[in-house]
């Protein structure tokens, strides 16, 4: 047998050609890096601020153009924040660790346990005995149910959990991937789109929530004041706020999803009748099963009451140990399951963000988009939460909505601040907006993993993306203009 | 049979047997790459392998849990991962030709690839003749690095991969872009089809220079032309009338080179103009244009052009390179 990968010589003209090449992007990033390095600082902009911009610049061209593995850009903000800026290597590592990054590493760690439970099934099953075999009601189910969990558990495990059965759908309906294009569209896009939506609702619903909440304990919560107890943000507050926003986008989506892709069939009444008789064969609940539900719904309600105390990050853990102890899920599933690079990686960037607003360089940003939106005048009240969901929105559709957050996040509170507005509500719009990454299929892990079923075309997302963003966009800002404001936010 | 003997007779095929490298991304054009693969292995005198490259999931695109477990949780569902159905697709195209027959004997070889449920799998069928078909579903951190390592450790005689931008070659998700395309066409140290429209009965539009590069080049390609009895047409592009008598010459060089194999040419002819122009311009009719491999190495692929890649970029048709 022919074994093995070649093997080319690693110094040869073509090898260090090829070498090159690829990592042009990252050659481009040192350049500029090391340019901006020996300009001295503009006006109002101090040596120190300077450097963490230089960083967080390199780093962003490194997130987008990935000449590197990710995890190794973590590292390199690590080994920058110590050489570059001086500071002292205890205290960054210090700052590596808080509960978003806990609770990062604990919700990695559900996701795979709950994946395991393969109660997918039983969800699919619920699924079409509520809905019927109508292709419309199947499709607005598929998006709430997913939406719904997607808030709780975070996207990747349940478009990972839903994936199966959308596919199931499509080929029990046919063989012929291209008679169904139109059915999986829509099918696949409910499940994409209901996480992505979803994802904002509770504080547990993605990385990009804890690390909101954990800026504004780190930049405005003083225990010394009760004024500023307002900054704890709970998880039941949290869902007051965006839950709503989640709940209105759903039905639009659909609507959206049914404009843009014109699904060959009305009924899916026979592959339902084949989905369910493959469904029935699982049988009643097992005792794993329900102590897998019962873990389940332990960690949400410790979200909901417990979070404000011990951090979501905990509470994440405690469910993730929960299903180790009682051996729900093997301790190699685990490990093998969850990219530790990830961990890593917001880890690094929540550092550098808080190095940001320390050194005095997000408020020279701040500052300056500000004065850039001055002569528009969009520098305060609702023009300024427009710009912000605009400029959030071309972020995450570049990078990860955790890693747009985490850089992003300092800039927004300092811009609140600075234009006299409360950091609660451009912290929400910041939060939120960063999940209306929908413009390609890299942008969101849910959209990742259905794309990689081989049903979907890439431009098929720009093409119901740019649809999604301006109606995820318009909802938003109605919720802060007329709904917000209900909830005391001035 | 016993794995190593299996494993033995196959090594000796390597040696001695054609071996053709199909890419196939499930397009329509991937798939006319194989029909004319077979028509170069007719009789079973060729192995053929079909190579589909999945690029290695990354964990952190999907948000930080790991890819395998999605499609673990898939191959649970019984659903039938990307790149296994382009390939059984493939092989039962095979079947149908008359090419392979279901009795052949099938040997599966799995090697496990760190991050990936599925890792790299080979199906190897093989008849009592020592014909052999393999299927190879590789993963790859880039489809066209996967496709260039395949390339060097088979030794292939040559390589097939098609190039197409309709929209249902970009449907399929393993997609074989212009871009990889173009990598492998260039990269490649051995002789390269770039399937695009590929027509088959239209023959081998074969061009020629001065160097000897191109005159051995005329030979292999009229080897590979009599495989398939496809006619080969010999052309050579003067720059001015001045140079037209030399481009007759080239062309009678060729000419002679080509039957001192025994082998014949079905026409000549020669033109006068820009040689990537009067070539593109010309070779439309053909199945193929066929060139001799660029004299560009190295860095300098990478800064330069040659008459060659341009004609690989330019032609509506289908191209190869003979190296």
């Amino acid at each position: 047998m022919q074994a093995g990968k070649a093997t080319r010589p690693f110094f040869s003209l073509r090898s260090i050609g090829l070498f090159l090449h690829d990592r042009r992007w990252l050659i481009a990033a040192f350049v500029i890096g090391a340019v901006l390095y020996v300009v001295p600082p503009p006006d109002g902009l101090s040596r120190e601020g300077q450097l963490v911009l230089i960083v967080s610049l390199v780093a962003v061209i490194l997130f987008v153009t990935e000449p590197v593995p990710l995890p190794s850009v973590a590292l390199m903000i690590i080994i920058a924040q110590i050489t570059l800026l001086g500071l002292d290597s205890s205290k960054v590592a210090r700052s590596l660790m808080s509960d978003s990054v806990l609770f990062i590493m604990g919700s990695l760690m559900l996701a795979v346990a709950i994946v395991k439970q393969k109660l997918d099934k039983r969800i699919a099953y619920l699924i079409v005995r509520a809905t019927g075999t109508g292709i419309y009601p199947i499709c607005v189910g598929i998006s709430f149910v997913c939406g719904v969990l997607a808030s709780i558990i975070g996207e990747h495990t349940v478009a990972a959990m839903m994936l199966p059965v959308a596919i199931t759908l499509v080929t029990l309906t046919s063989d012929n991937p291209k008679e169904v294009k139109g059915l999986a569209a829509v099918l696949l896009f409910s499940i994409s789109y209901g996480c992505a939506i979803g994802g904002i609702g509770t504080p547990s619903g993605g990385a990009r929530n804890a690390i909101m909440i954990s800026y504004w304990k780190d930049f405005f919560f003083d225990p010394t004041n009760p004024e500023t107890r307002r900054f704890l943000v709970d998880y039941v507050t949290w869902i007051k706020f965006a839950y709503p926003v989640f709940l209105a986008q759903l039905p639009l989506v659909t609507l959206i999803l049914f404009a843009v892709f014109k699904p060959e069939r009305k009924t899916l009444r026979r592959a339902v009748a084949k989905l369910r008789k493959q469904i029935e064969v699982r049988g009643p609940m097992t005792g794993r099963d329900w102590a897998a539900v019962g873990i389940f719904l332990a960690t949400l309600v410790g979200w909901v009451t417990m979070s404000e105390s011990v951090g979501l990050g905990t509470i994440a853990l405690i469910g993730a140990v929960l299903f180790l102890i009682v051996g729900l899920v093997p301790w190699n599933d685990m490990n093998t399951g969850v990219n530790w690079g990830v961990v890593w990686l917001y880890a690094a960037t929540i550092s550098l963000g808080v190095e940001m607003q320390e050194s005095g360089a997000a408020e020279w940003v701040a500052t300056s988009f500000l004065d850039l939106l001055g002569p528009m005048n969009m520098d305060q009240g609702m023009p300024l939460l427009a710009a912000y969901t605009g400029l959030t929105t071309l972020v995450t559709n570049t990078m990860s909505a955790g890693a747009a957050v985490a850089v992003l996040g300092p800039i927004a509170l300092r811009t609140a601040e600075i234009a006299g507005e409360d950091p609660l509500y451009l912290g929400f719009i910041t939060a939120i907006s960063s999940s209306f990454a929908y413009f390609t299929a890299a942008a969101h892990p849910a959209f990742t993993i259905v794309y990689a079923s081989g049903y979907l075309k890439a431009a098929d997302f720009f093409k119901v993306g740019w649809r999604m963003a301006i109606m995820s966009a318009v909802v938003l800002l109605i919720a802060a203009k007329f709904y917000w404001p209900l909830l005391g936010l001035s | 049979m016993l794995e190593d003997e299996f494993d033995s007779d196959l090594q000796d095929n390597l040696g001695s047997r054609f071996q053709i490298l199909v890419c196939i991304d499930g397009s329509d054009e991937s798939y006319s790459g194989l029909r004319y693969a077979v028509r170069m292995g007719a009789d079973n005198s060729a192995d053929l392998t079909l190579l589909y490259v999945r690029p290695v999931d990354q964990g952190l695109r999907s948000g930080g849990l790991q890819m395998r477990v999605a499609r673990e949780n898939m191959l649970k569902w019984g659903v039938q991962l990307p790149g296994t159905k382009a390939l059984t697709k493939g092989r039962d195209m095979l079947v149908e030709m008359g090419f392979m027959a279901d009795d052949w004997k099938e040997q599966v070889v799995h090697t496990d690839v760190t991050g990936d449920p599925l890792g790299d799998n080979t199906t190897v069928y093989k008849n009592d003749e020592g014909a052999c078909i393999s299927l190879k579903l590789l993963v790859s951190p880039r489809v066209d690095r996967g496709i260039l390592d395949e390339c060097e450790v088979g030794n292939y005689d040559i390589t097939i991969i098609s190039m197409s931008e309709t929209d249902e070659a970009k449907s399929h998700a393993g997609y074989i872009s212009p871009a990889t395309t173009f990598a492998v066409a260039t990269q490649h140290r051995g002789t390269v089809l770039v399937a695009r429209e590929l027509e088959e009965d239209h023959g081998h539009f074969m061009c020629v220079d001065f160097t000897e590069k191109a005159i051995q080049s005329a030979v292999k390609d009229a080897q590979i032309a009599s495989r398939c009895h496809c006619p080969v047409f010999l052309y050579s592009v003067a720059a001015t009338e001045d140079e037209l008598e030399t481009a007759k010459s080239v062309v009678a060089r060729a000419k002679a080179a080509i039957e001192a194999e025994g082998l014949s040419i079905a026409g000549q002819s020669t033109g006068v103009g820009d040689p990537v122009e009067c070539i593109v311009g010309k070779g439309r009719n053909y199945s193929l244009i066929v060139l001799a491999d660029s004299s560009v190495k190295g860095l300098r692929r990478f800064f330069t052009t040659s008459v060659a890649y341009e004609v690989l970029q330019k032609a509506a048709n289908s191209v190869m390179i003979v190296r």
